[in-house]
């Protein structure tokens, strides 16, 4: 039975994960909006308002939960809990350091995927049960960009997975530092086995996987539903889009699953192109930096590190972009994400029958 | 009854029970949202039968792609072609009599072939090698479809290649006129 309670603590310490992320995500992202459009932020509640976030969730756990009166109750009531669940059961599959990875599945990246599809029929279910037609027409929107922006964000996926030659996101991971048994080869020619850090990554292994991951990280953009990709939210138009009709804990839990969604997306693309849990440090010589900085402890370190560098590029891009139309949104995914993304697989599949 | 099988037996109640529902209840979106229900046991089902790979493209291809058109068509048609759905009358027809004479057919082909057979002596079973638990199926498949079936592979995607053209044709303006 020992291992049955490891599960639970394992599912119980990644919803744990979730939630404080979501609380330091909400006060980094209201602090870097502020910086960039030369406010101060919150500064109330304790030093420097950090304690901001915690007075949210308070006031969120206060408020009372409505339910409009012509709404599909049974819908209403379910469809926070399923986008929250779909994202949050993304988040198995992913490795955090060297052995360990709460469930390390043969399928994992492909997985994942499937598990973030049915974020989309959450929406949708939240959007029709809230019986307004601002709800309606944001979850309308937000599926069918997130269905379009799936499509490069799979091909970009991917010709990674060519290059691998794994789904398994711990074997990808495995093969991208010091501890593979294959050979790495840098831009295709020169092995850099012994010398790890930032060179072996995928991205420089196979430099058209560059390109994938600016299409990937765009693409993500797009499936969280953030600005510069934000129809479905669009406050001007849609007065919130799909959570309209939300209130108190069950719009905290879709808020969970947004904030949620961000790190997973980051952390997909961290693990598939930046080298996941190995370190960007090389060994030079006798200063075996990439040696040193190998480990359990250290692997946390680092996919944490990249993980939310990655975030605060979404928090960056967010406060930075205007929002994007409807018809530029579809043009920019149908004719020029996804040619490129087909493109960079053609070139992975030439490149891995060629160079390697 | 070990947890395999609690687990397995919960996942068939489930899907049995969604999908009776699915074609009983009036409410076409809540049948629809019951019908994700039924595919998803259905891919928990797939897993029993080490068929992960199997399972996983049935929650991307069904519930990421089939029910979110459906929900989608359902949603852009009119509001009043709903209110024009009759209610199933409850009285009993003729031509039900036929539905259920069929099934009660279908179940005795079923039952009778389950009683007659000896599953575990078939010759054909017994003589090919089983898949285990820890098989990396996604690698065999892969290799198979690019060997042994790579004719009907090549096929599908011409297929599919043909349903994408037709489909963009379709969607196009006509000329003005």
């Amino acid at each position: 039975m020992n291992f049955y309670l490891t599960y639970v603590l394992v599912a119980c310490a990644l919803f744990v994960f979730t939630a404080l992320f979501t609380l330091f995500a909400l006060y980094s992202e209201r602090k870097i909006s502020a910086f960039m459009q030369d406010r101060l932020g919150p500064m109330e509640v304790g030093k420097y308002g950090s304690l901001q976030a915690f007075a949210d969730i308070l006031k969120m756990l206060q408020k009372e939960f409505i339910i409009p009166t012509a709404a599909d109750k049974i819908l209403f009531i379910l469809a926070p809990i399923i986008i929250f669940v779909s994202v949050y059961l993304g988040f198995a599959a992913l490795p955090w350091a060297p052995g360990l990875i709460p469930a390390s599945l043969n399928l994992g990246i492909f997985y994942i995927f499937a598990i973030l599809s049915i974020e989309t029929l959450g929406i949708l279910m939240a959007g029709w049960g809230s019986n307004n037609k601002y709800a309606l027409l944001g979850s309308m929107r937000s599926v069918a960009q997130m269905v379009s922006y799936e499509i490069p964000t799979g091909i970009s996926v991917l010709s990674v997975v060519m290059i691998s030659q794994s789904l398994n996101l711990q074997e990808i991971t495995i093969r991208q530092g010091i501890l593979t048994s294959d050979a790495i080869n840098f831009l295709g020619i020169w092995d850099v086995k012994a010398i790890g850090g930032i060179l072996a990554w995928n991205v420089f292994q196979a430099p058209h996987l560059i390109i994938a991951y600016f299409i990937y990280f765009i693409a993500s953009l797009a499936e969280c539903n953030r600005a510069p990709f934000d129809i479905p939210e669009a406050e001007s138009e849609l007065i919130g889009g799909f959570h309209v009709e939300y209130s108190g804990l069950r719009f905290a839990f879709i808020f969970l699953a947004e904030y949620s969604m961000m790190f997973l997306v980051g952390m997909i693309g961290v693990v598939l192109f930046l080298g996941g849990w190995n370190t960007p440090l090389p060994n030079i010589g006798s200063l075996s930096l990439a040696n040193w900085t190998t480990g359990i402890g250290w692997g946390i370190f680092w996919i944490l590190f990249k993980t939310l560098s990655v975030v605060a590029m979404q928090i960056w891009i967010r406060w930075t972009l205007p929002r994007f139309r409807v018809d530029q949104l579809m043009s920019f995914c149908w004719k020029v994400l996804t040619p490129l993304s087909f493109l960079c697989m053609l070139i992975s599949g030439i490149w891995r029958l060629t160079m390697m | 009854m070990n947890t395999e099988q609690l687990i397995f037996y919960f996942f068939s109640a489930l899907l049995l029970t969604s999908a009776l529902m699915v074609v009983s209840i009036q409410n076409l979106v809540r049948s629809i949202f019951l019908f994700f229900v039924s595919l998803f046991s259905l891919a928990a089902l797939y897993i029993f039968a080490l068929a992960d790979f199997i399972a996983i493209t049935q929650v991307v291809i069904y519930v990421g792609g089939v029910l979110v058109l459906m929900l989608f068509a359902f949603m852009l048609s009119n509001k009043e072609l709903l209110n024009s759905l009759q209610p199933i009358k409850k009285s009993f027809k003729f031509y039900q009599l036929i539905g259920i004479f069929i099934c009660l057919a279908f179940l005795f082909v079923l039952v009778s072939l389950n009683l007659q057979i000896d599953f575990s002596n078939l010759s054909w079973i017994k003589s090919s090698n089983p898949i285990m638990e820890s098989d990396n199926t996604t690698h065999t498949i892969g290799i198979l479809s690019m060997t042994r079936y790579l004719l009907p592979f090549e096929v599908l995607s011409v297929f599919l290649l043909m349903a994408l053209i037709g489909a963009a044709h379709l969607a196009r303006k006509g000329k003005k006129t």
